[in-house]
């Protein structure tokens, strides 16, 4: 006789095994989905990892794809793994890239060594104060941080669009295109890697995910921040502030999808404007929950997405399947894997129960 | 400002707040019978956005609305089974599998648009029109506001009281404000948690594809990308602000249309505020409202809490 029973602890192996079994099923839910569109999926599939993995063109492509992908999916793993459902995410990352380029104006003209990171301080506040403020509205108004960070997400959006189409940043002249700032001028843009294509921001993702990973193994405030996502009762207990701890968890979060707008603006964009952000927040929930919730994890899943983002473009250009596969796909994997994650709680046992 | 002109913009606001409040209302009424019965729904903008999309879907590749508004329905009920599927079978959290299914309904509607479409020109639709009732739309005032609007408004003046009625007058009712309560007192007298869980999910969800349906037949005559555009999650904030309760619901559903009503007009007279503070109203009046929402009273005990038996 066959029966489930709950884990007592889990089984790494088993866990990866459930993990690589709901990405398997995605990919063949993904298929279908592909199929319902009239699109061949076996040739859909081809040209998107080609395109993504086929190359050393095509994985710098991929690396840089999947720098801000990392970036708020580490901002995803901090929040969720204390439990605060934060999906601010897109909304930092707008704010990261405003105050970025506000940073810009402000500082414009300083030596490279002063400038860049003066810049990136401008943006991470800019990610850290929405994330506070919605800390601030959920410790000190009860106001549930999902719903919270969804309203300041549509802020974020709004306000880009007032200040790029006819607002102070807008790009005004002949042949200047709707909604985007003028280009950032070439001593502004990032510098690149040893003479390749890569510029500096795609060290920051593995930079940022070593410090997660020490930061949440190593520390009190790791502890603290899984303390508050499995007992909140007992840490209240131990004396540790809950409150503040859920604003600094907040910030942090809001700090690192700020980053990933940041770097975006500055060493990929190269200007302010919406379609060059939009979405990279909510991918970065994907990112990080198919990442285990885990720094490291994270890290390959945002490696896999950028890919996948990287190869969406030849997979236009070659099959003819429109880009949006990507986030369709991102979605359908999300949910099995949502289901291999309450699976890998369990395990199949022989025999009956002792 | 003549004072007939004012009257037309008021005649005109508030006709806009009633057809405004229709998909709201539809998605709102069936998400309490949801909420009510234990299972925290955070997929609602998805599963409007997928009503959405299959609703244009069909009203352009058959002509027919009526075949479009059932299309929208089935599909909200579709999304519905995922969601119970997840979080009545596999106790996911709640709040996770919502993000997961707005994630992915957000991915998946605009990979089938563009299939759809394919680089062509966008096919669309002429949408419903009003239906002004004989003699009850020429009363003045009263008649252009409640009585020249389109078929499904009509029908959501009735939807509040139906669904009060199946809440608390109905022994179905009755099991489903159990679930939210207190899910082990059917569970021992050996009615079925999951099956009672998937029947209010689906059908909040089969609502909430209509209010998607409805926002697209009646709005608009195309699809884009985040078409719904944050509807679904105003939704999740009036049955906080209306305290689970189908009145205070109805309020604050009333309270946003209203809003609306107010930004889209205020649009078209030409007020001297930028276009987009007037489209963020809604959400910066949604955190404003939930800041004041100081009682909790009417949220059921086990709101968001998988059940398990052991």
């Amino acid at each position: 006789m066959i029966r489930i029973e709950r884990r007592i602890e889990a089984n790494p192996w088993w866990t990866a095994g459930t993990l690589v079994a709901a990405l398997v099923a995605g990919m063949l839910a993904s298929a279908l989905i592909v199929a319902t569109a009239g699109a061949d999926p076996l040739e859909a599939f081809r040209t998107l990892f080609f395109g993504a993995f086929g190359s050393q063109k095509a994985m710098m492509t991929t690396l840089i794809k999947s720098t801000p992908l990392i970036l708020t999916g580490l901002a995803t793993v901090i929040a969720f793994r204390a439990q605060i459902w934060s999906i601010g995410q897109e909304g930092q990352v707008f704010a990261g890239a405003m105050a970025g380029y506000l940073g810009s104006q402000v500082l414009s003209g300083l030596p490279p060594l002063l400038f860049f990171p003066g810049v990136i301080l401008f943006g991470v506040a800019g990610g850290l104060l929405l994330g506070g403020a919605c800390a601030i509205l959920k410790t000190r108004f009860g106001v549930n941080e999902i719903v919270s960070t969804v309203m300041t997400n549509y802020l974020a959006i709004y306000l880009l669009s007032y200040l790029l189409a006819g607002g102070p940043w807008a790009e005004i002249g002949d042949g200047a295109s709707y909604q985007q700032s003028v280009p950032l001028p070439a001593a502004e843009h990032l510098p690149l890697l040893f003479g390749t294509k890569l510029h500096f921001g795609v060290l920051l993702p593995f930079i940022a995910a070593i410090c997660g990973a020490v930061m949440l193994d190593r520390t009190a405030l790791g502890y603290e921040i899984k303390a508050l996502g499995t007992n909140p009762v007992a840490l209240g207990h131990k004396g540790t502030n809950i409150a503040k701890t859920i604003v600094v968890v907040m910030c942090i979060s809001g700090g690192l999808a700020a980053l990933a707008g940041v770097i975006e603006l500055y060493g990929v964009g190269h200007r302010l404007k919406a379609d060059n952000l939009v979405g990279l927040g909510y991918a970065g929930i994907i990112v990080g929950m198919i990442g285990g919730l885990r720094p490291l994890g994270t890290v390959l899943a945002g490696l896999l997405f950028g890919g996948l983002a990287s190869g969406a473009v030849s997979m236009r250009v070659v099959s003819d399947i429109p880009a949006s596969l990507v986030p369709a796909m991102q979605g359908i994997i999300l949910l099995f894997v949502l289901c291999a994650s309450v699976m890998a709680r369990y395990k199949i046992v022989r025999g009956t129960a002792s | 400002m003549s004072g007939l002109f004012q009257e037309a913009i008021l005649i005109s606001i508030f006709a806009a707040t009633l057809r405004t409040m229709t998909p709201l209302l539809f998605s709102a009424m069936g998400e309490l019978v949801t909420q009510r019965a234990g299972i925290w729904n955070m997929g609602v903008e998805g599963t409007m956005l997928m009503g959405s999309f299959v609703a244009y879907f069909v009203a352009t590749a058959t002509g027919s609305l009526w075949l479009a508004v059932l299309a929208a329905v089935l599909a909200g009920a579709v999304m519905g089974l995922i969601i119970a599927f997840m979080t009545a079978t596999m106790r996911v959290d709640h709040f996770v599998t919502g993000l997961g299914l707005n994630l992915f309904a957000g991915g998946i509607t605009l990979y089938w648009f563009q299939s759809y479409v394919h680089g062509g020109p966008q096919p669309s639709f002429s949408g419903f029109e009003d239906v002004p009732l004989p003699f009850l739309s020429d009363i003045p005032f009263i008649g252009p506001v409640l009585f020249s609007q389109r078929l499904l408004t009509y029908a959501a003046f009735f939807i509040v009281p139906a669904i009060w009625f199946l809440l608390y007058r109905t022994r179905y009712g009755l099991e489903l404000r159990c679930l939210g309560e207190n899910p082990k007192a059917l569970d021992v007298k050996g009615l079925s948690v999951p099956v009672r869980q998937y029947g209010a999910v689906m059908f909040g969800s089969a609502m909430t594809g209509l209010g998607g349906g409805f926002l697209m037949l009646a709005f608009s005559d195309r699809f884009i990308a985040d078409f719904s555009a944050g509807r679904g999650w105003i939704v999740v904030v009036a049955l906080i602000a209306g305290n689970w309760k189908p009145k205070g619901v109805l309020l604050a559903v009333v309270a946003f249309a209203f809003l609306e009503a107010v930004a889209t007009h205020a649009q078209v007279v030409g007020v001297g505020v930028p276009r987009q503070l007037l489209l963020a109203l809604p959400y910066i009046a949604s955190i404003i409202l939930l800041m004041g929402v100081r009682f909790r009273t009417g949220q059921p005990a086990m709101l968001g809490f998988p059940y398990a038996r052991e």
